[in-house]
C-alpha cells in the first residue's frame, strides 16, 4: 500500500486526483504508476506518465486494461447493461457478441461542416471491446468525478463510459484575415471543442496524446502560450484565444520582417494538458483582421 | 544440457540452453509474459542487438522505435523481401527479382515486386514507422498468412505466395481487397520477420472461436483461421444508413494484429 498522501491510508494521485485506499502498482483511477515519483520540469510541467503495461482501471462494474506502450490499447471488459461510446475509428476488435449501435449526436449538419466526428458509436456489455488510434502516442484516462467536467480538443477523444455526458461548443479561438468579400475566419484549434461531463455517477474518459503529454496548473490570470494543435484537454475554467507575435527585424534580420508566430493563449484558473508531438498550424499569411491579440517584439 | 532442463520459449515454442534469450526468434526468457485479461499476449519486445541463428546466417535487431533488422548471410543462403523496405546492404550482395505468378499487385501504386538478396554479405530492412518486429520461426509444415506489405523479409528455404481476400478495406480505402502473403515451410523449418506498426499482440483462437477485429490491423495469422469480412450496418438519422466493415477471424489458430493500423491501397 502506497503511504498516506491524503489522510491515513489513503493515496491520493496526483494527476487525477482520485483518492483511494491499499491501491496496487497502478491508480485504479487513471492507471498512472503509484510507485514513480511525479517527474515536473523546472518550468512547472508534470509530466503525464505512461499507464503502465497492462494497468487495470476499474470504472464501475467494468475494467479497461492499458496494454502496450507504444500505441497502446485499450481493452474494455463490459458490465453486463454497461457501455462506452466512441468515434468510429478507434475501434481496434471486439467480441462479436457485442452490439454496437449509432449513438445519435445532435447537430450533426454543424459538426460534419466542421470536419468532427459524424458516426458515434455505442457498445454495451457484456462482453470486451478494445480501441487504439494509428498513432505513436499515450494513453490517458481522466477520472471524472461527479460533478467534473473537461473539455477536450477535437479529433482527441477516444472512449467514454456512458455515465460521461458528452457535448460539444464553439470555441471562440479564431482569427480572421482579409476585409469585406475576401475575409476568411480561421480556427486553428477547431471551430468546435468537446465538452465531457459526469452529471451525477462517477466516469471515466479515455483519450489518446500524440507524442508525450504535459499538464499544468495555471492560477488565477496566469498566461501562457502553446502551440495551438498541441492542446489535449483543458479545465472548462480555462479561457483561451488566438494571440500572435511577430519578432523584431533589425538591418542584419531583414529576412525576418513579416514573420509572425501563432500561439494560443491559456488564461487560468485549471488544468490545461499538451501533447508533444503536434500537427503544423498552417498560417495563411496576410494581415489579420480581427479575433486575435497581436505583440510585435 | 538434457531436454528436461531446455527452457521453452512461450512465443515460438523453441527448446533453449541460454536462460536469457530465445535462439529461434529472440525473445527474452527471462521476463515475464504480458497477457491481457481477455487474453492478448503482448508480442515480446526485443531486446536491443538480439540476435538470432538461422541455418548459417544470423539475424540481428537493432533499435528500439524504429527497429532494423540486420542479416549477415552466409554464402549460398538467401532472403527476400518486398523492396521498399531494404535500408542498406554490402556493396557486393547480389539482388534478383523473385519471379511471382498470379494476380498482379502494387505497393503505393508501383509493381509489388518481392526481392532476393544471396550471401555471403550484410543487408539490412526496416519500415518506415513506429513499431516493433516479430520474428516468427516457422517450422516444417507451418503454413501463415500476414497482411499484405507487412513481412520484411523470409529466408529462402520458406516458399511465397499471395491470396486476395476481397470485400475487406475497399469500400471506405478505395481499393480492390485485402491481399494476403502466405509463407509456408514443408520439410526444412525458415525464418519469417515482420514489421508490426504500434504494438503487436497475438492470441490462440480455440476451434470456432471468432473475434472481429479492425481490418487494418491483422497482422498475421495460422492459415487454419478463417478470415471473412463483415458488414455491421449503422442508421444515422438524417445521413441515411452507414456501415463500418470488420473482419471476422475464427479458430483454430494463432491471430496476431497491430495496435497502429494503416490501411494501403490495394491495386490491380
Amino acid at each position: 500500500m502506497i503511504p498516506a498522501a491524503g489522510g491515513p491510508g489513503a493515496y491520493v494521485c496526483p494527476y487525477c486526483r482520485t483518492s483511494a485506499v491499499g491501491v496496487g502498482r497502478s491508480c485504479p483511477g487513471c492507471g498512472a504508476p503509484v510507485d514513480v515519483a511525479a517527474k515536473a520540469s523546472v518550468s512547472g510541467w508534470l509530466e503525464l506518465p505512461a499507464a503502465r503495461d497492462m494497468a487495470r482501471i476499474q470504472c464501475g462494474r467494468s475494467s479497461v486494461q492499458i496494454e502496450g506502450t507504444m500505441v497502446p490499447v485499450a481493452d474494455f471488459a463490459l458490465a453486463p447493461g454497461e457501455g462506452v461510446y466512441f468515434p468510429h475509428h478507434e475501434l481496434l476488435w471486439k467480441e462479436p457478441g457485442v452490439v454496437v449501435t449509432q449513438r445519435g449526436l445532435k447537430g450533426a449538419w454543424k459538426r460534419m461542416m466542421a470536419g468532427l466526428p459524424v458516426h458515434m458509436l455505442d457498445a454495451v456489455g457484456p462482453g470486451r471491446i478494445a480501441f487504439s488510434r494509428d498513432a505513436a502516442g499515450e494513453t490517458l484516462a481522466i477520472p471524472l468525478h461527479p460533478g467534473a467536467s473537461v473539455d477536450v480538443r477535437e479529433h482527441i477523444f477516444m472512449v467514454a463510459t456512458h455515465a460521461v455526458a458528452y457535448d460539444w461548443f464553439e470555441t471562440g479561438v479564431w482569427f480572421r484575415t482579409g476585409t469585406g468579400d475576401d475575409a476568411e475566419t480561421h480556427y486553428p484549434i477547431g471551430m468546435f471543442m468537446d465538452r465531457f461531463v459526469a452529471p451525477s455517477q462517477p466516469g471515466l474518459l479515455l483519450i489518446h496524446a500524440h507524442g508525450n503529454s504535459f499538464l499544468r496548473q495555471l492560477a488565477p490570470g496566469e498566461r501562457i502560450l502553446v502551440k495551438p494543435s498541441a492542446l489535449l484537454y483543458k479545465d472548462s475554467s480555462v479561457s483561451g484565444h488566438m494571440h500572435v507575435e511577430r519578432p523584431r527585424s533589425s538591418a542584419q534580420s531583414l529576412w525576418t520582417w513579416g514573420e509572425r508566430y501563432l500561439w494560443l493563449a491559456l488564461g487560468g484558473p485549471g488544468r490545461v494538458a499538451v501533447q508533444s508531438a503536434y500537427g503544423h498550424t498552417h498560417d495563411p499569411g496576410g494581415p489579420i483582421t480581427g479575433g486575435a491579440t497581436e505583440y510585435r517584439w | 544440457m538434457d531436454a528436461y532442463q531446455r527452457i521453452l520459449c512461450k512465443w515460438c515454442n523453441g527448446q533453449n540452453t541460454n536462460p536469457t534469450q530465445c535462439a529461434f526468434c529472440g525473445a527474452p526468457l527471462d521476463v515475464q509474459n504480458m497477457v491481457s485479461e481477455s487474453g492478448w499476449r503482448e508480442a515480446p519486445r526485443l531486446r536491443d542487438m538480439t540476435q538470432i541463428q538461422f541455418d548459417r546466417s544470423t539475424c540481428q535487431v537493432e533499435g528500439e522505435i524504429v527497429p532494423v533488422v540486420e542479416i549477415n548471410l552466409a554464402p549460398s543462403e538467401w532472403v527476400y523481401f518486398e523492396h521498399h523496405c531494404m535500408l542498406w546492404k554490402g556493396d557486393g550482395v547480389p539482388l534478383t527479382v523473385m519471379n511471382l505468378q498470379g494476380p498482379k499487385r502494387s505497393f503505393l501504386r508501383m509493381p509489388h515486386i518481392v526481392t532476393i538478396a544471396s550471401g555471403p554479405g550484410r543487408i539490412a530492412f526496416s519500415r518506415d514507422a513506429a513499431g516493433e518486429i516479430v520474428v516468427l520461426p516457422l517450422h516444417p509444415g507451418m503454413e501463415v498468412d500476414v497482411r499484405e506489405h507487412a513481412f520484411l523479409l523470409a529466408s529462402g528455404r520458406v516458399s511465397y505466395s499471395y491470396v486476395r481476400i476481397k470485400g475487406l478495406a475497399n469500400v471506405l480505402h478505395g481499393g480492390n481487397g485485402m491481399w494476403l502473403d502466405r509463407f509456408v515451410t514443408s520439410q526444412a523449418p525458415g525464418l519469417l520477420v515482420l514489421h508490426g506498426y504500434g504494438n503487436v499482440f497475438e492470441r490462440t483462437l480455440a476451434p470456432g472461436e471468432s473475434i472481429q477485429v479492425e481490418p487494418g490491423s491483422m497482422l498475421y495469422k495460422d492459415a487454419s483461421v478463417t478470415l471473412q469480412a463483415e458488414t455491421i450496418k449503422l442508421s444515422s438519422g438524417i445521413f441515411g444508413g452507414t456501415s463500418m466493415y470488420l473482419a471476422r477471424l475464427t479458430g483454430p489458430g494463432r491471430v496476431g494484429i497491430q495496435s497502429m493500423y494503416h490501411h494501403h491501397e490495394s491495386g490491380e
